[in-house]
This record gives C-alpha cells, structure tokens and sequence, in this order.
C-alpha cells in the first residue's frame, strides 16, 4: 500500500514540475524545476528494480547535464532578455496538438495495455547491469565513448573563439 | 507492485508535456529542456517493460540513452551559445539563416 502512495505522489511531482518547466518565463525557474522532476523520476526507477540507474539519473542527470545547463543560463545571463510569446495560432496549435497526443496515448493505454505482473523478482542492480553491459554491449559501450569524445571536441570548437580571433590572441600573448 | 501501465501512462503525460514545450516556446534553452524531459519519459518506458519482461536489455539502452543525452546537452548548448555570440539572443525564431 505504501508502494502505492509512494508512486501517486512522486508522480504527481514529476507532472507538475515538468508543467512549471515549459510553462514559466524563467529558464532557471525552470531548469530547477527539472531537476526536481528528475529526482522524481529516479523514484519511479527505483520503484521499478533498478536501483543502479536511479542513482545514474541523479548522478548524471539531475547533477551534469542539469548544472551544464544552469551554467549556460547564467554564462549568458537570460534572466534579462524577456521571451516574447509565440505567435497566437502557434499557441493553440501547440497546446491542443499536444493535449490531443497525449490523451489519445493516454486512452490507448489504459484501454489495451493491460499487462499481467511478471512473477519472481526481477534483479537490476549494479553487478548485473556490468556484466550484460561489459558482455553483450562492450562495442557500443565504446562508441558511445569515442562519442562523448567528439561531443566535447564539437562543443570546444563550437563555443570558442573564431579561428581569426584566436590567432589575434595568440599574438598578443606571444607579445 | 505497480502494474507496468501505470508507468507507461506517467511516461505518456510527460512525454506530452515535452511536446507541448518544444512547440510553444521560443526560448531554446527551455525548448532544449522540454526535450530533456522527452527523453527521460522514454527512459521510463524503457525501465517499465524491461521489468515486466525481465529483460536487462531495456537498462542497458537506457544507460545509452543517458551517455548520448550528455552528449547532446554538450553540443547543444555551445551551439546555443556560438549563436547568443551572433545574435545576441537564443530566441529561436532569430535563427532564421537555413528557413526557406
């Protein structure tokens, strides 16, 4: 029964603060309120046996990307610039493209997606997720980390300097 | 325990919300978060059937998921800041040079 408490709540967390997410003016309004969405979401992952990525969503998620973002807000200091509301019929065309999406998904899947609980335990802790992802997924295990690779190469290149203002630097320091 | 629609329903209403961000905003930052939460709600999906049908695989993609969601923010937010260089805003209508 507290399993039950435990998820209307946090779900009711994650929808709210994912609503104060595109509906407030301010991005770090915003990009708090996300965080706090996450960490909803992280509850969600535990509730479903899975400890190990619940702590990766907070590590990763909730603490990297999220300050990445906080950073950038505050590196070009938004809070100022005022954001002009979109167009009116872009509006209800948003607002009502998306309602219809997802209570159509919504009626969909609490009609046809009954699904029977599976029995016995399901274990999804740190041990068993290395050993699927260092076994059967070691080659995209390292894709993915040549492409975080040029992720920052890409992200270096491409919030520098121009080329021409780097070499006017560079002579000035030599100087 | 939860039944899996449950959670495929929390996902679907987030997902949603997601959508809704990225067509009613013009703030990119906010437009880039919008799909943030996007990505997160298909994580939740991910978690949800591979629980019930006990596979690991569904994990695995959501670890995935997660490296190239970093990867993304990265690249995606210096190219937000190349164009706040630019133009002196991230306003996305701004960034009209490629529009037909």
């Amino acid at each position: 029964m507290i399993t039950y408490a435990v998820f209307f709540f946090f779900a009711a967390v994650a929808v709210i603060f994912a609503l104060v997410v595109i509906l407030h003016r301010n991005p770090v309004v915003g990009a708090m309120s996300l965080v706090a969405s996450f960490f909803a979401l992280a509850v969600m992952y535990v509730l479903l046996d899975a400890p190990f990525l619940a702590a990766l969503q907070v590590i990763v998620y909730a603490g990297a990307i999220m300050v990445l973002f906080l950073f950038v807000i505050m590196l070009l200091n938004l809070q100022k610039q005022a954001e002009e509301p979109t167009r009116p019929i872009q509006q209800f065309l948003g607002y009502a493209g998306s309602a219809a999406f997802g209570i159509g998904l919504v009626y969909y899947l609490s009609k046809y997606a009954v699904m029977e609980l599976p029995v016995g335990p399901f274990v999804a802790d740190a041990r068993a997720v290395g050993v699927k992802l260092f076994e059967a997924y070691i080659f995209p295990f390292e894709m993915v980390s040549i492409l975080l690779l040029a992720a920052i190469v890409g992200a270096l290149v491409l919030s520098g300097r121009a080329v021409g203002e780097r070499a006017e630097i560079g002579t000035e320091v030599s100087k | 325990m939860i039944p899996t629609q449950w959670f495929l329903i929390l996902s679907a209403v987030l997902f949603a919300i997601g959508v809704c961000g990225v067509l009613t905003r013009k703030n990119g930052i906010t437009i880039f978060m919008s799909i943030e939460l996007m990505v997160n709600a298909v994580n939740l999906t991910f978690l949800a059937y591979a629980r019930q049908f006990h596979q690991l695989h569904g994990l695995i993609f959501v670890f995935f998921v997660m490296a190239i969601a970093a990867a993304e923010a990265a690249v995606g937010l210096a190219i937000f800041i190349s164009l706040f260089h630019h133009r002196a805003t991230i306003d996305v209508d701004e960034a009209n040079l490629m529009r037909w």
